[in-house]
């Protein structure tokens, strides 16, 4: 199914990145890269900057050292909309969907890259992959339940057809059940289609068991990075994530 | 019931103004205290087309409406923005937008001296519809302010241009992330807001019949009571708040001093501050 939503990936790479507000940084020296069909996950405590890092990626937060790419293209510091032109598609954590507009209208904005005779069909191919979301298309975003929210950000998302899934918590606030579907059938279905998935979450034993490559954030800076497998063997990480013995 | 007629013009005027303020409160973030400025430098253009070049008020109008679009896209271009830029509190934005009113008013005195003037109109005929006496140009007035609320709510309801300005507005980082350049769009937006603050002003001084560069010092009033009535950055609720503060200000005139209009219209508001500051289409968070 994800293979009518989302295409070939490309390379998003960020190369020794500082970034932070007001000139000073919250991130620094990270060196990540995500490649098509695989999905890099970041993980750390509250407050280690893995937002920041994303929304610099994505032209939100201002990149004060080091570059960002996505392709052959050098993204550093370009604007978000043109970052979208390229086939970047990014889900914040937080102000995820456009509440005052209506389900249809918030894919709508999400296509709005696209010619116009294409969006009705692109609204049908998201709405296929999501078909919960049919019965609530003149339903205001502010109005649907976390669940329901989340899989609107993501079908603004897939709009556009992305090459590139930047996606920040998509789990947040979730039902287990809804959040190890979205991250094992959508997330990881859309890497194995070939899309480059960078992936932000907090549920650190979920995001290992979807993930091709994990970063460890901590106080801005990668602390520790591997295979899954090389993580969960790291007792360190073993007690700082997984809580204590847990693997699984 | 005359009086609940004039109110009906006076909310129609108000209606346009509050629209065009709403929306620029709405989507830029910027109270726009100059905006009375704006429709009295608008309908004094408006004016001398009219009597210089000797065409009806409605033709001469097209020169208020393009002043009122032009000055507020220079407004938020050359000095809103660059104030923005610099993450400047809220209230120092508010304080420029006074001090742009100011400017804008009696910088206007200071060119057009003190004197009232009116436009060379004709009222039309009188007519007598349900115990109210209407002048064609007040049912002009009053037809016109409802096409100009249908071709707001058209363009905000089903054109990409309006959905990216509401979603501009509902969340200008992720319309950004969506690739709505909303640099575009909010230039947009003071154009068209610009142009209805210049057609808000020229039927304004039409409905009062004569008019001087510090007649709309007060208007502001009734349009932020009419945007808070409503609900702050909501253009359907600023519709009905207009409707609601036009009529209530003229009933009341009607039985108080007219003078005391303002006095009426900031009653109302700071009575829904009160009691509902989010306004009547407004939710906790927009307020």
């Amino acid at each position: 199914m994800s293979a009518e939503l989302s295409q070939k990936g490309q390379v998003l790479r960020a190369v020794n990145l500082s970034a932070g507000y007001d000139g000073r940084a919250i991130v620094s020296g990270i060196t990540v890269e995500a490649s098509p069909g695989k999905v890099v996950s970041i993980v750390g405590p509250n407050g280690s900057g893995k937002s920041t890092l994303l929304k610099s990626l994505v032209g939100v937060v201002p990149v004060l050292a080091g570059s960002v790419s996505v392709g052959e293209s050098d993204i550093t510091n370009v604007a978000p909309e043109r970052i979208a032109t390229l086939g970047v598609g990014y889900v914040p954590q937080v102000d995820d969907v456009f509440p005052p507009l209506t389900v249809k209208e918030n894919l709508e904005i999400g296509g709005y890259l696209l010619e116009r005779h294409l969006v009705g069909e692109r609204i049908t191919a998201v709405l296929d992959f999501f078909p919960r979301l049919k019965t609530m298309l003149s339903r205001k975003a502010g109005k649907l339940s976390g669940g329901e929210r989340k899989m609107l950000a993501m079908g603004r998302v897939l709009m556009l057809t992305p090459s590139v899934m930047v996606l920040d918590e998509p789990t947040a606030n979730l039902a287990p059940q809804v959040a190890t579907q979205l991250l094992e059938e959508f997330i990881r279905g859309f890497a194995d289609h070939g899309t480059t998935v960078l992936l932000v979450e907090q549920r650190a034993k979920a995001a290992l068991r979807i993930s091709d490559w994990t970063c460890v954030l901590g106080g801005g800076r990668v602390v520790l990075e591997g295979v899954p497998a090389d993580l969960e063997r790291d007792p360190v990480f073993v007690e700082s994530f997984l809580g204590g013995g847990a693997r699984h | 019931m005359s009086s609940f007629g004039f109110g009906l013009v006076s909310a129609a005027v108000l209606a346009i103004a509050a629209v065009g303020f709403t929306m620029q409160f709405a989507v830029t973030n910027v109270l726009n205290l100059a905006y009375g400025s704006i429709m009295i430098n608008s309908a004094f253009v408006t004016y001398y087309v009219n009597t210089h070049a000797h065409v009806t008020p409605w033709v001469a109008t097209i020169g208020g409406v393009a002043t009122g679009a032009i000055v507020s896209w220079a407004l938020n271009r050359f000095v809103f923005t660059p104030f923005q830029r610099r993450n400047l509190p809220p209230i120092t934005i508010v304080m420029v937008a006074l001090g742009m009113d100011l400017i804008g008013t009696f910088g206007l005195q200071a060119i057009v001296g003190g004197s009232y003037v009116s436009f060379q109109q004709s009222q039309g005929s009188e007519y007598h519809i349900l115990g109210m006496f209407l002048s064609g140009l007040q049912l002009t007035i009053m037809g016109l302010a409802v096409v100009v609320l249908v071709a707001i709510h058209w363009l905000l309801r089903y054109t990409r241009l309006g959905k990216a300005m509401r979603a501009t507005s509902a969340n200008p980082n992720l319309a950004r992330n969506s690739g709505v350049k909303t640099g575009l769009v909010i230039s947009m937006t003071w154009l068209i807001s610009g142009a209805l603050s210049g057609l808000a002003g020229t039927v304004f001084a039409m409905n009062t019949g004569v008019f001087e560069a510090t007649s709309a010092q007060l208007y502001i009033v009734m349009l932020l009571a009419a945007m808070f009535l409503g609900g702050p950055g909501q253009p359907y609720g600023a519709m009905l708040g207009a409707v609601t503060i036009g009529v209530a200000t003229e009933i009341s005139a009607a039985y108080i001093n007219p003078e005391y209009k303002e006095v009426i219209a900031f009653l109302v508001l700071i009575g829904m501050l009160m009691f509902r500051p989010y306004g009547l289409f407004g939710s906790e968070k927009t307020a």
